[in-house]
């Protein structure tokens, strides 16, 4: 089985200096088709490991060589298959297989086409070494590494402005968070003496409450970084500005996940402190309708997608804080199928409509783009929530879990923004496929994309249908290593209640949103009522925060370190300048004592025997009367 | 020959040089090139021949000088100073190789190779005086390429960066003859061999003073904030092989002086000064790092990046402890590494432009991908990238330093934030967007010479931060000699409690291992 766990690890970093050799080099078609098929055989490989691990095998579990030693610390480059790895593999390397051979279309027309490939799927790999490390500084190479290649995908075409500033805002304020993830790492070690999983997890039940909080928060600080939760998340929806096949990928079905596989994975870390649980959650809760919030008006394709994701991975943390860890990794791989999904349809989308992302200025696509229509309105029933796809197994089981942890509050705030998830997606469905053929005003000729991209979305597709029947065997794989419980509410009534009574309201949403949104012929130019009302505004501009951020911070960082330089040249180092120029001006003033001149020298050595003749009196008389002045001296209180 | 090879390392570059006022002008770049060659090979033979498990010191020479005052010629090294002399002959052989057209090549070449005798002997220098001796000949080389060959400032800039560095060494020197007339006044005779001292337990008050000495002349070494203002002078100035030296060798005295002569001679000192002088490496790593992103100048970028990475050396080093000591160790081999390799990278623009101003740039990534991508590692590699060797030391200077003070690691901690905001900028200035110069747009990338340098530099960067042991374990074992002696010496309760004992660590050591 090792073999299979090296292929799975290693074959994206093959698949990537490959690609890297052909950087300078024109396109190559077999750059993406030797990358795709390179990840293909880690996708394979995974697929192996996974039916090991379901037949009750035995955890996989190598150590490659040390990385660090030095003094206590010990960290190998140490990698595990178990239950919680093994689905965020087949979950990457499924999901990034496909996004590569659909690349290979996509990027078809790019000048830096190999290049694409080569960041691509050293993404892969950085994400490989995440998830199946079996320790936290591991985890942290991927954990890096993955914020590399983000910032190198979404900086992809460099010679924009915006997605260069995004790039960089991304990695910067993913730097913050990994600080307060370095900080957890060394609370782990100097707390339990490793960084291995498992030995340092077992340790935790020993530590004191105050401790494990503190590692619990710093690690989570970490994880809402990576996960953009708020108030860390501005950069996922700047992040859009990378080509659609990498939102797709990294910000969507995995990079913005590796926060959520952070806290399943110190599950038992989390159990000991459920009150840093109920921060999660709620704080989970807070986003998931947060930005869904801001989801309802955006007028660009891509960050509407976004927002959803990020409102997701709050149910996600939602489920993950109440413990309900097995529930968030289920929705982690059922998101990451309909999420993937969905973005790829929007590349699709955007292809046709050369680059353009309002949905307002699209309309009626249905008639030429049948196969993206299709695909984009199932991803959107999934992401809503109905029965049978993926999403109502998953979100669902959300819910079920605050109801039956009796956080009420929780489960309301979740439940409502189903509903809100609904009415945008399908707002945007409408928009975009439904309606007057308003692209028609801006010359557009639409096409569908080609037909292998179709069929490499396909899998997805089927997964987003189907997923929910893995929900009783994968319940039962992660169960062991989990800790899993059911959650299943006491009362049947009760149950068929929530289920129907979320159905009808998610129905409805998708009902109202189609009614509005579905025959809609004007491009709105931002005249009308609504577009005017605070609250439009207020979402609109993404409640100010990135406004705040840019105001608040950005520009005082600027003012300050332009203060500082100047104080550096001013102060620091003009004070070292005065003390050499006190030196020099001595000597510059004194010069004229030895000018050589004699009556001048005649003067300075009646001078100097003068103040010598002074002091020799002075000492004389002080050594005189040296008792009176000490006297004196000691009646002065001195 | 082994048994003389610290000899021979550090006087046949000079030998060498003397020689090389013989040699034809249009040989002379051949020739030096192949002198560092003998030289760099030599050093990679005392790495061969170096027993990693062996704490002490190694290849030790003694020959007396002035035994009537205990000064003798005393060299030997260990895992602490052994990569740091690899590092300055790989340095002086990748500065002359890729030495660009310069005038007076043979002046700068016979120069380099003098100073890297200096180097050498200060790494390996075994007496205090000795030390002392080649601590100030480095200062002369380095005077004389940055004044013959500098910028339109080059006076200003050789002469402040030698008063200022010669006026700290000053202080250090009175230093070193108390401690010497200590050791006398202890033991009835002279000895400035620092192994001698070692043994030498000093009351507090006395090794707070002799610290503070000592201090002076390694902070503006260093340079240490707020005495650094002679380096961004130095940098700005210097031809780009100065500041390559500079960054990558010379800065490292100061940091390797403080392991060598501060920590295991005054440890109570070191740990009442703990905390100020980790508030001192905060202030550098955050302060430094702000005027850094306010330059306008890409080399004014890497000189203050650079003080801001030894606030994190400075940190590790007073972490007092294995993994905190070993980590700033080895993030001095990198940091040499990998701002050696960017003040080469500024190095190649500018003789393509000649100017660093990041607004003449931009758009530099469509017309020389292979430069921006040597950059870019480079880059990555100095914000701290895991797999990438700054980051094998930054991270245990900082682990190291959790143990003593939480919210201050806290703070330093902001050094990977920070240095990812200046570092990121000044790279979007320089190489994303449009090209919007027609000076850029044809632009050559960079040329075989340039990538013998470069092309080294980025393989180190990636092996050793992908598998630093070999440099790692040597290092960890001496500095667990200094930590235990440390310990050892300490009088008073504190210290005690905060340098940690070495020898009974060893043993859980083991035990972990086998546990895997």
């Amino acid at each position: 089985m090792e073999k299979y766990l090296y292929i799975a690890l290693f074959a994206p970093l093959v698949s990537s200096m490959f690609s890297a050799l052909f950087t300078n080099t024109p396109k190559k078609q077999f750059v993406g088709i030797i990358a795709s098929l390179l990840i293909f055989s880690a996708f394979v490989s995974s697929s192996i490991l996974l039916t090991h691990i379901l037949d009750g095998g035995d955890i996989v579990h190598v150590e490659m060589m040390t990385w660090m030693a030095t003094g206590n610390l010990y960290i190998p480059f140490g990698f595990v298959v178990d239950q919680i790895s093994v689905t965020m593999m087949m979950v990457v390397t499924l999901v990034s297989t496909i996004v590569h051979i659909y690349s290979i279309g996509y990027m078809d027309h790019d000048k830096g086409f190999n290049r694409f490939f080569a960041w691509l799927s050293a993404f892969v790999f950085s994400m490989m070494i995440l998830v199946m490390s079996d320790n936290f500084a591991g985890l942290f190479i991927g954990w890096e590494g993955v914020g590399l290649c983000s910032w190198g995908l979404i900086g992809f075409w460099f010679h924009k402005e915006v997605a260069t500033w995004a790039a960089n805002e991304a990695f910067i304020m993913n730097r913050i968070a990994d600080l307060g993830m370095l900080i957890g790492i060394f609370l782990v070690y100097w707390n339990t003496g490793s960084l291995q999983y498992d030995i340092a997890f077992p340790a935790m039940a020993h530590l004191d409450s105050a401790t494990l909080t503190w590692m619990g928060i710093f690690l989570f600080i970490g994880a809402m970084g990576k996960s953009a939760q708020f108030p860390l998340h501005t950069w996922l929806a700047d992040a859009m500005e990378g080509p659609t096949p990498v939102s797709a990928l990294i910000h969507a079905a995995t990079m913005v996940t590796a926060g959520v596989y952070l806290v399943i994975r110190s599950n038992e870390l989390y159990d000991l402190i459920p009150h840093v649980g109920l921060f999660i959650a709620s704080l989970g809760a807070f986003v998931a309708l947060f930005a869904a919030s801001m989801a309802l008006v955006n007028r660009d394709m891509k960050r509407i997608i976004a927002y959803s994701t990020l409102s997701q991975l709050g149910y996600m943390f939602a489920a993950a804080g109440l413990g309900a860890y097995w529930v968030a990794l289920f929705h982690l791989m059922a998101h990451a199928f309909f999420k993937a999904l969905l973005f790829l349809g929007a590349g699709n989308v955007m292809h046709a409509m050369h680059d353009e992302l309002d949905p307002f200025k699209m309309g009626g696509l249905k008639k030429v783009m049948k196969g993206t229509w299709i695909m984009m309105t199932i991803a959107s029933l999934a992401l809503a929530g109905i029965f049978p796809f993926a999403g109502f197994f998953s979100k669902d089981t959300i819910l079920e879990a605050a109801f039956a942890e009796h956080h009420m509050v929780i489960y309301g705030v979740l439940l409502f923004t189903a509903g809100l998830t609904a009415f945008y997606s399908f707002r945007l469905v409408a928009l975009i496929f439904h309606g007057e053929e308003r692209y028609k005003i801006f010359g557009i000729h639409p096409h569908e994309a080609y037909k292998f991209m179709l069929i490499a979305m396909s899998p997805l597709l089927f997964l987003a249908m189907i997923a929910g029947i893995f929900q009783t065997p994968f319940f039962e794989m992660v169960e062991e290593i989990l800790g899993a419980t059911e959650y299943h509410i006491h009362s049947h009534a009760t149950l068929l209640i929530m289920l129907v009574g979320t159905q009808m309201f998610v129905g409805l949403a998708i009902l109202y949103a189609y009614k509005k949104y579905a025959s809609w012929s004007s491009v709105p130019d931002g005249s009308s009522v609504i577009e005017n009302s605070f609250i439009y505004k207020l979402l609109y501009n993404q409640y100010y925060i990135p406004y705040g951020y840019e105001e608040y911070i950005v520009k005082p960082y600027n003012e300050l370190s332009a203060a500082l330089w100047e104080v550096d040249k001013k102060v620091v180092d003009a004070s070292v300048d005065g003390i050499a120029s006190i030196f020099y001006s001595a000597g510059e003033n004194t010069r004229d004592m030895q000018s050589g001149n004699l009556s001048t020298m005649l003067k300075w050595m009646v001078v100097g025997t003068v103040v010598l003749l002074s002091l020799a009196v002075v000492f004389g008389l002080a050594a005189r009367y040296s008792g009176e002045i000490m006297s004196i001296l000691s009646g002065l209180g001195v | 020959m082994l048994d003389h090879i610290l000899s021979i390392l550090i006087f046949f570059p000079a030998l060498a040089g003397v020689m090389g006022f013989m040699i034809d002008k249009g040989s002379i770049r051949a020739y030096g090139v192949a002198v560092a060659f003998v030289e760099f090979a030599l050093s990679l033979w005392l790495w061969f021949a170096f027993d990693s498990n062996v704490s002490g010191m190694q290849f030790m020479e003694n020959i007396a000088l002035i035994p009537s005052f205990g000064i003798n010629y005393i060299l030997g090294v260990d895992g602490i100073s052994l990569f740091i002399i690899i590092l300055a002959a790989f340095f002086t052989m990748i500065g002359i190789a890729s030495l660009t057209e310069t005038k007076n090549e043979k002046n700068m070449i016979i120069t380099l190779l003098f100073l890297e005798m200096t180097m050498i002997g200060v790494f390996s220098a075994l007496d205090a005086i000795v030390f002392y001796v080649f601590w100030e000949l480095s200062l002369v080389p380095m005077l004389y390429i940055i004044g013959a060959w500098g910028g339109p400032m080059r006076i200003y800039a050789s002469v402040k960066f030698f008063l200022y560095t010669f006026a700290g060494s000053l202080v250090m020197l009175v230093g070193m003859l108390f401690m010497a007339y200590f050791f006398y006044q202890a033991t009835g005779t002279w000895s400035f061999a620092i192994l001698d001292w070692y043994r030498l337990i000093l009351p507090e008050s006395f090794q707070l003073w002799l610290f503070a000495a000592f201090f002076v002349g390694f902070a503006i070494k260093v340079p240490m904030f707020p005495f650094h203002t002679w380096l961004p002078y130095a940098h700005g100035q210097a031809p780009t092989i100065g500041s390559v030296i500079l960054a990558a060798i010379l800065l490292k005295m100061g940091t390797y002086a403080f392991i060598r002569f501060s920590l295991p001679l005054f440890p109570d000192a070191s740990v009442f000064f703990m905390y100020p002088i980790a508030v001192i490496a905060i202030i550098m790593i955050i302060y430094t790092a702000m005027v850094a992103y306010a330059q306008k100048d890409v080399k004014q970028v890497v000189a203050y990046s650079s003080v801001s990475h030894m606030g994190v050396i400075i940190l590790g080093t007073f972490a007092l402890n294995v993994e905190g000591i070993t980590g700033s160790v080895f993030l001095m081999i990198a940091h040499g590494v990998v701002s050696g390799a960017l003040f080469l990278l500024v190095g190649v623009i500018y003789d393509r432009r000649h100017t660093k101003l990041m607004s003449e740039f931009g758009g530099l990534a469509h017309v020389m991908p292979r430069y921006a991508t040597i950059f870019g590692i480079m880059l990555m590699a100095s914000v701290g990238m895991p797999l990438t060797i700054n980051f094998v030391g930054e991270f245990l200077s900082l682990l190291g330093f959790y143990e003593q003070s939480h919210i201050l690691t806290l703070l330093a901690g902001i050094a990977i934030v920070v240095g990812a905001i200046y570092m990121l900028t000044a790279y979007k200035k320089m190489f994303f967007g449009e090209v919007t110069k027609d000076e850029n747009r044809n632009l050559p990338d960079v040329n075989k010479r340039e990538l013998i340098a470069l092309i080294p530099l980025a393989i180190i960067t990636i092996w050793l931060g992908v598998y630093p042991k070999p440099v790692l374990e040597p290092i960890n074992n001496s500095v667990e000699a200094v930590v235990q002696l440390m310990h050892n010496k300490s009088t008073t309760e504190e210290a005690k409690s905060r340098i940690p004992n070495v020898s009974g660590v060893v043993i859980s050591k083991t035990s972990t291992r086998e546990a895997h």
